[in-house]
């Protein structure tokens, strides 16, 4: 019995939080794609950045040569060094799927920028 | 002797809490939600209590064995609950200390660190794997001295509702004497925070003084506002990849491992070990290289 009211309650605080409006699903520009890559990432130092067109990725180098992607979850932003991930281009866009279980692939439009980040990142345009 | 579980009776006051906070946040509190991170947190605390109500059985038969081998008998009363309050939350501060210092520990634990956000339902957001990971041997001092399992569990509950309601932004400075004596939002803030200086910082349950007594307080800093979550924070709401990733990531470096003590290190070394970003590297590194626009110290 508990466990069923405590299930309804769960339902209940994630409904409520949904009406209320806190679902956002915010937008990056390229000072704050640096600054994530910059805060998530010990030593990591932001040069270059390539913002996705709809402000909802990016890609950060850092004066070592690392890109980092910066990606949504929810209303914050996770950040990977991309070491090993799988890229494809296309369309001016990337796809990018990190080594590591569970991380979505993530896609980015970046327009004339893609085989630039493509080759950065050692995938074929 | 039968105790209550005082956690149960609190779960209808968790959730008025938690919609009262929402509300403050809507008119101006400092703070934050997200439906699906809380649908998380909360998915992960049903669990908890789901695995409490399967393992937690073993766990009591223990603390009654270990009770029948204590050193002293001691009576049910005021000061006896008092005692043991103040024992368990030592031996809460030690548990949590490891939790964080030793991966074995920290693969249980690290679930309520997950969340990027800082409110009441991340509070909730509890380990399903507490059993696995021993946690509860933390305990067992208490119950050879001679605290009765029953009132050593209540007073854990108790421990337990406080840490819920330390759990939010919407409260800044407590009056000194409180911040100076007890663990409270602000000083919980900093142990929820990725910034290198709050990194492995702040382990107290219900008392700060165990933090200030044994050198792992950092008071908040205004300046420095908390980035909550870990280290690497997770890409995804799935509640059983909350929580299992870590034991996934022990399992793939025990068998990536080349050496008894890469081996040994994977399981009992400190989080982020292998690839060199533990909390004391990462704080190290930001001292002599922090980021840019700041000085280095």
């Amino acid at each position: 019995m508990v466990f069923i009211l405590s299930a309804l309650g769960v339902l209940l605080v994630m409904g409520l939080a949904r009406v209320m409006g806190f679902a956002a699903d915010p937008v990056l520009d390229e000072a704050q794609a640096r600054r994530r890559a910059a805060d998530a990432l010990a030593g990591f130092r932001p040069q270059a950045c390539a913002l996705a067109g709809d402000g909802r990725a990016a890609l950060v180098q850092g004066d070592d040569g690392a890109i980092a992607l910066v990606r949504p979850l929810g209303d914050r932003w996770v950040v990977r060094r991309l070491d090993g991930a799988a890229v494809s281009a296309g369309d001016g866009a990337l796809l990018i799927r990190p080594a590591e279980p569970m991380f979505p692939p993530t896609r980015l439009a970046l327009g004339a920028a893609a085989a630039d980040w493509a080759r950065r990142l050692g995938a074929g345009a | 002797m039968t105790f209550p579980d005082p956690v149960q009776y609190a779960i209808p006051l968790f959730i008025i809490a938690m919609v009262i906070e929402m509300i403050a946040i809507r008119r101006g509190a400092r703070g934050a939600y997200d439906w699906r991170d809380t649908g998380t947190s909360l998915a992960m605390g049903l669990g908890n209590t789901l695995a409490g109500a399967a393992l937690g059985g073993a766990v009591v038969a223990l603390a009654f064995q270990l009770w029948d081998w204590r050193l002293f008998t001691l009576p049910l009363t005021w000061w006896s609950l008092a005692l043991c309050f103040v024992l368990d939350d030592l031996a809460y501060y030690w548990f949590h200390r490891s939790a964080h210092r030793v991966r074995w520990f920290w693969a249980s634990h690290v679930i309520h660190h997950s969340s990027q956000h800082y409110n009441l339902s991340t509070a909730l957001r509890q380990t399903w794997t507490g059993f696995f990971s021993l946690s509860f041997l933390f305990r067992c001092p208490l119950f050879l001295l001679g605290f009765h399992p029953g009132l050593v569990f209540f007073c854990g509950g108790l421990n337990l509702i406080y840490q819920f309601f330390i759990h939010t932004e919407s409260v800044g400075r407590l009056p000194r004497w409180v911040e100076a004596v007890m663990n409270t939002p602000s000083h919980h803030r900093v142990h929820h925070g990725t910034n290198p200086a709050y990194l492995d910082r702040n382990y107290a349950g219900v008392f700060i003084v165990w933090d200030r007594m044994f050198g792992t307080f950092v008071a908040e800093d205004a300046a420095e506002p908390a980035r909550y979550g870990i280290v690497r924070n997770l890409a995804s709401f799935n509640p059983l990849w909350v929580a299992v990733h870590e034991w996934v990531g022990i399992a793939r470096d025990l068998m990536a491992a080349r050496s008894l003590r890469a081996a040994w290190m994977a399981m009992a070394g400190p989080p982020g070990w292998k690839t060199g970003e533990t909390s004391d590297v990462i704080r190290a590194r930001a001292l002599v290289m922090p980021p840019a626009g700041q000085p280095a110290e």
